[in-house]
């Protein structure tokens, strides 16, 4: 696989031309963020009109349960033609071009890092929107059948189908985290049997949406997008982690329940949202047990994933609370 | 007292460890900071034992193990106060080493 910094740079060329079908010239390409299987780079072009910036995301030797990257930006674009703000797709990879599984998009404004939006003064009038915003964009995702999707390769079911993977998960890894298996045993007879009815975006959170003085301008990050109901992705915007410290606003650090369900117009309810917060909670402290696992087993050694192990205490403290008090 | 304790040892690499961070950018400042950060959980672990402490709050239900074999098989309620008391002891002697900063550790130790 080519490096799209160095020997890779002319075949970046070739494909950010495929996408725009006119002939552009790539100046500086510099990686943003991701390590040896997920990487985020930033692309300088000029083209007819002048220099501007895309953003090019690939992912190498896959190892977790994302949706290839032509998928992901399938199901981006069409998120776009319903009204989500999404950054546009440019293009996508070939195995022919050698770059890994990736896509090219535009590069939308925005402060991605979360803390920095919820806490900045800039940032006021953005975060007394952002509710509503994400309500809204969330209703519209939400609004297209699971017919509108049947042709893209997706995962997903109901949700008592999706709790039983998620303890067959569990059990994979061989531990006995007793506030997990608490939470196990309290979703099991709670999730719903209906069958899946819309997509949702599946990581739909505080840290993976762009922010501006006016609130969201995009929604990123579509690799876990599967096909569920929509209290799902609600009820993930809720979970504890991606609250920032601001838990007394458990809709992502900037928002109440209250707010973020009439926002919605109608549909789900607290009672649903509640469930899906449990387990919301819970999905999060698995993927804190499998990042720690996959450095235990000698997988992946990594101080950051070791160290996120530890993090499995704060989820079992949040179940905990969860299920003793019945709100966190 | 020229031979350092374990805790002094570690005191002395986190003290590096604020060096180098400062010195490095990018992805090694990150992982200097969570090294650092995983330092403080170790010196918390040696003061504090949270094995001991979670194994006596879970020993009423036979341990960790036996309790979460109980849950699976449906012999535990999850809304059983006999049940849920226990799991937020020893929650809490945990997370009082990994991060005593996390909001809902103040949270759970403190409401009634």
């Amino acid at each position: 696989m080519l490096d799209p910094m160095r020997d890779g740079k002319a075949a970046l060329q070739a494909l950010i031309e495929r996408g725009l079908a006119e002939s552009v010239t790539v100046g500086d390409v510099a990686q943003l963020t991701g390590g040896a299987s997920s990487a985020t780079y930033r692309v300088e072009i000029e083209d007819g009109s002048g220099p501007r910036l895309l953003i090019f995301q690939r992912t190498a030797g896959d190892m977790n349960d994302s949706a290839p990257r032509s998928v992901q930006a399938d199901v981006q674009a069409r998120a776009g033609a319903l009204g989500v703000p999404v950054a546009r797709v440019i293009a996508k990879t070939l195995p022919s071009d050698d770059l890994g599984d990736g896509v090219v998009t535009e590069l939308v404004e925005g402060e991605g890092l979360a803390p920095r939006w919820l806490r900045g003064e800039g940032y006021t009038a953005a975060r007394a929107a952002l509710t509503g915003q994400c309500a809204e964009a969330l209703a519209r995702l939400h609004s297209a059948p699971v017919s509108h999707w049947a042709d893209l390769p997706l995962k997903g079911g109901s949700g008592a189908e999706l709790l039983a993977d998620m303890f067959g998960w569990y059990r994979r890894l061989g531990v006995d985290v007793p506030a997990f298996d608490l939470a196990f045993a309290w979703l099991k007879p709670r999730m719903p049997q209906t069958p899946a009815s819309c997509l949702v975006h599946g990581d739909f959170r505080s840290g993976n949406i762009l922010v501006g003085p006016e609130g969201l301008t995009a929604v990123l990050d579509w690799e876990l997008t599967h096909l569920s109901v929509p209290a799902e992705d609600l009820a993930w915007l809720c979970v504890q982690a991606w609250r920032f410290g601001q838990w007394q606003l458990p809709v992502g650090g900037f928002g109440t329940r209250a707010a973020l369900l009439e926002a919605y117009g109608g549909g789900v309810t607290a009672g649903e949202l509640h469930i899906w917060e449990v387990y919301g909670n819970l999905k999060w402290g698995m993927s804190c047990l499998q990042l720690a696992d996959d450095h235990v087993s000698g997988r992946v050694p990594s101080v950051e994933r070791a160290a996120i192990g530890r993090r499995v205490s704060e989820v079992a403290a949040d179940l905990t609370y969860l299920l003793t008090f019945g709100e966190l | 007292m020229s031979h350092p304790s374990a805790i002094q040892l570690i005191e002395a690499v986190q003290i590096f460890l604020k060096e180098a961070e400062a010195e490095l950018d990018g992805r090694l400042g990150f992982h200097a900071r969570v090294a650092g950060n995983a330092l403080a959980i170790v010196a918390r672990e040696l003061a504090q034992q949270p094995d001991a402490a979670e194994a006596a709050a879970l020993a009423p239900l036979g341990g960790a193990s036996a309790l979460c074999e109980a849950l699976r098989a449906g012999q535990l309620s999850p809304d059983d106060p006999a049940v849920l008391g226990p799991v937020r002891a020893a929650v809490l002697a945990r997370l009082a080493v990994d991060n005593p900063r996390y909001a809902t550790f103040a949270r759970l130790r403190d409401r009634g």
